[in-house]
């Protein structure tokens, strides 16, 4: 460093006309009094702090603006299920509400009124008072039947009376057979081969019926 | 930095020039194995670190490379949450926004018999009482049979109120095992009233027939999907998250009006189960925009209730089924004659009792020598022979034009799936027999609503208004735009040979005239027309076996047209008439939609058409007189 400074002052000496010689020892590179850098360290302290505060601050708002994020998704979570409850309540009472609008109920109950539906119409006209159609009233014979009629047994479920011929080869019995009774309650009959038929029933009903107390 | 290491330098290379030669001489010594003790330590760690960043490498790739998928899965398992957002079914509604099929958000409840078994009874007590099950069913259901079995469904599309206030039971009494599950509800509020219409979805959410499956992409809607992160049940804020919202179905607006639909309905059931018939149908026109009201098919079922439908029951057999529309046509036959000027109301015809046509003998209903009626009689007294004489004016092309126009043989296209398009014989195909039986309704078939919006002609001034079932419009899924919105209009006949028609008509409800006397309705001028075809059926496939479908036809008031009502009832037991029949099933139904739509009587007076001419028409009159002084 010293040699550059020797270098420039050599420079200078020969540039230079000796009579700025003085200006140009003053215009000399010294170096800065430590006075003034100790005033700059002063200075730095309340920067730090700063900075310092800046970082705690973000990270207690971070942390706050997260816990606030949980408190909130917690909340939307107990709101959400509140939701659905009431949702589910809604739409329970207006099932509710449709069946009591159903017309068959309501139909029901003008019956327990004992209403009967109108066979003629008939009209009050407000503007002249005038009656218009057939006022007739409505007899009990002109209800219509809001209930389906009992259904009725499909074929396979009536009780049918088979009649059973007597075999006249086996010819135990020989009588004529009894009218009206079925296979299924009648254990005594001419031929062997309904018997075991009749045995067999039996023995199926009785195991329905330990199954039935089971 | 730099300032340092610039003082430095000068410093330390005489030092490394030092170790450099002191490495060459002092080889073995005490200080040069010092030195060597850290090059093998700094080795040694080398090496140890080498070994542990492979070891991680390894690791690594195995996470990344190999187990990468399962690990992803075990994650998502643990944090991640994976919702199907279903979307909403649209409801279907009638036309005054009543909905006849809504979806609401119903629970099943499931059980873990495994884990119910301790206190099975205790449990099932409090689910019968609940819900209203069989307690016996449940306590087998609860009770295990072996380990294999560890999930039985206890209760299926119960409310969700319902559901939540029985596990809350549950729980309090402590009784694990039991849990709900998500079980989207259809529900038809009204029960079987226009369920052969609208027909039902089954489990799954599976759309079975009816206007729900000829709808079911407008009333399905897209489902939707939610994935999202969970902490400790509740969702975390800034986790992964992704949703994709679900589109709702579309509502399906009809035109059906629920209580007139439930009123058709049960008066039809009573009348077929009265006449101990097979089926029946009824149907309810706005005679001004052919909107139907009520579509009523007897036998029907409860959709509520889907495990007990019938098979063959859940679609629509007015719609399906095509039968042969008998007496109740020769009104069209009637109307096409005036229209083409063939015949006028008062048009004299000498009816015998018997008419041979080629091979075949045509009769009338009611036996008679010669009678003479005017045409407006051959209506009122339903005569075959009568219709047969006078659509011998129409060549076979004629008549099959106005019957084509009418709307006959062709589908009604009103979104019905199932829909017949009946069938109307071309007239190429037409001896004179033909002629004459299709005249009077005969060799030809129909399904209820062509016959229905045929007549309905009539009652709009002789121009056809194509029927609609849906309001506004909407798209089938086979891509057809219907509803009231596709409405057209076309005239058939003109409009002062409708109204002759339904004064001819009027005849048939008017006592001691017509064929009908109890369909008419007091103070109100009715224009009807009675029906019983022969039905082409049985072993033999003739007319003889088939049975029979008595019907009934019109509309009122008479003059000034509100509501079209057509109603059959198929295969009743003997004894059975359109008039006897239908008739009362016709105006019970009429007056309904008269009184509740408000329509007035017109007060003008009644048709005073002739209906017998001549010598008959004199004994008429005086027998009249005579039941008059009595």
């Amino acid at each position: 460093m010293s040699s550059l400074i020797n270098s420039a002052r050599d420079g200078v000496r020969t540039r230079v006309p000796r009579f700025a010689e003085a200006a140009v020892e003053r215009a000399r590179l010294t170096v800065v009094p430590p006075r003034r850098l100790g005033r700059t360290q002063a200075a730095r302290t309340p920067f730090a702090v700063l900075v310092l505060l800046m970082l705690a601050g973000g990270v207690v708002g971070l942390l706050m603006f997260n816990t606030n994020m949980q408190q909130a998704s917690f909340k939307a979570t107990a709101l959400q299920d509140q939701v659905n409850v009431l949702t589910a309540k809604e739409q329970s009472l207006t099932m509710e509400l449709d069946q009591l609008r159903d017309p068959q109920s309501l139909a029901v109950a003008a019956k327990h009124l004992g209403m009967v539906a109108p066979s003629e119409p008939a009209f009050v006209r407000l503007s002249d008072g005038r009656v218009l159609g057939k006022p007739t009233p409505a007899t009990p014979d002109e209800a219509v039947k809001i209930n389906p009629m009992p259904s009725q047994l499909p074929d396979s479920l009536k009780q049918k009376t088979i009649f059973v011929k007597p075999n006249p080869k086996a010819g135990i019995t020989g009588g004529s057979p009894v009218p009206g009774t079925s296979s299924a309650d009648t254990p005594v009959t001419s031929t062997t081969g309904t018997r075991a038929n009749g045995k067999k029933k039996a023995t199926s009903s009785t195991t329905a019926d330990s199954g039935a107390t089971r | 930095m730099t300032p340092p290491r610039r003082r430095n330098q000068p410093a330390r290379k005489p030092a490394g020039r030092n170790r450099a030669t002191n490495r060459g001489k002092n080889r073995g010594k005490n200080r040069g194995s010092l030195r060597g003790s850290t090059h093998v330590r700094l080795r040694a760690a080398l090496l140890v670190i080498v070994m542990l960043l492979s070891l991680f490498g390894a690791r690594l790739f195995q996470l990344q490379g190999v187990d990468s998928k399962a690990y992803a899965a075990r994650a998502a398992e643990s944090g991640l949450v994976s919702l199907d957002l279903p979307a909403k079914r649209g409801r279907i509604l009638d036309r005054n926004g009543v909905p006849l099929a809504e979806s609401v958000a119903g629970t099943m409840i499931v059980a873990d018999p495994t884990r119910t078994t301790p206190h099975a009874e205790a449990i099932a007590k409090i689910l019968a009482e609940r819900l209203h099950l069989d307690y016996f069913d449940l306590l087998s259901k609860l009770t295990k049979k072996n380990d294999a079995v560890r999930f039985v469904y206890v209760a299926r599309r119960i409310p969700s109120t319902l559901a939540s206030s029985v596990m809350d039971e549950l729980k309090k009494h402590e009784y694990a095992g039991v849990d709900t599950r998500a079980d989207p509800l259809r529900t038809y509020p009204a029960g079987d009233v226009a369920a052969n219409l609208i027909g039902l979805v089954g489990d799954g959410g599976v759309a079975l027939a009816g206007l729900e499956k000829n709808f079911d992409k407008q009333l399905a809607g897209k489902d939707g999907k939610e994935t999202y992160e969970v902490g400790g049940g509740n969702r975390i804020p800034l986790g992964d998250n992704s949703e994709v919202k679900p589109v709702d179905g579309k509502d399906l607006h009809l035109t059906i009006d629920r209580d007139v639909q439930w009123y058709s309905q049960r008066v039809l059931q009573q009348a077929v189960q009265t006449a101990k018939a097979e089926s029946g149908a009824a149907v309810v026109l706005d005679s001004r925009t052919g909107e139907v009201l009520a579509l009523a098919d007897y036998p029907t079922y409860d959709p509520n209730k889907p495990a007990k439908v019938k098979d063959g029951l859940l679609t629509s057999k007015g719609m399906g089924d095509v039968y042969e529309p008998g007496s109740v046509e020769k009104v069209l036959t009637a109307s096409s004659l005036i229209d083409a000027g063939k015949v006028t109301p008062t048009t004299k015809i000498r009816v015998p009792g018997d008419l041979p046509v080629l091979d075949r003998h045509i009769g009338d209903w009611f036996e008679h020598g010669l009678i003479r009626l005017t045409m407006a009689g051959v209506i009122a007294r339903s005569s075959n022979i009568g219709t047969a004489l006078a659509a011998t004016q129409f060549t076979p092309p004629q008549l099959h034009d106005y019957l084509a126009k009418f709307g006959l043989g062709q589908r009604t296209d009103v979104g019905v799936r199932d829909e017949t398009r009946g069938l109307l014989p071309a007239s190429s195909d037409w001896s004179t027999l033909t002629r004459a039986q299709v005249a009077f309704g005969q060799g030809l078939s129909v399904n209820v609503l062509q016959m229905a919006t045929a007549v309905n002609t009539l009652a709009n001034g002789g121009e056809r208004v194509t029927p609609s079932l849906i309001e506004g419009q909407a798209t089938t899924d086979q891509g057809q735009a219907v509803g009231t919105a596709t409405t057209t209009r076309k005239r058939v006949v003109s409009a002062s040979a409708a109204s002759q028609t339904a004064q001819m008509m009027e005849l048939v409800t008017t006592p001691d005239v017509g064929t009908a006397p109890g369909a008419g309705i007091e103070g109100y001028r009715v224009a009807g027309k009675t029906g019983t075809a022969q039905e082409v059926g049985g072993k033999c496939n003739c007319y003889a076996d088939g049975g029979t479908a008595v019907s009934f036809v019109g509309f009122a008031p008479a003059d000034k047209p509100r509501f079209t009502v057509y109603v059959v009832v198929k295969h009743p037991s003997a004894g059975a008439s359109g008039g006897g029949t239908a008739g009362p099933v016709f105006r019970k139904i009429l007056s309904y939609v008269l009184q509740k739509y408000a329509v007035a009587p017109t007060g003008t007076p009644p048709s005073t058409l002739p209906t017998m001419w001549g010598k008959d028409a004199v004994r008429a009159a005086r027998e009249a007189a005579k039941k008059g002084t009595e």
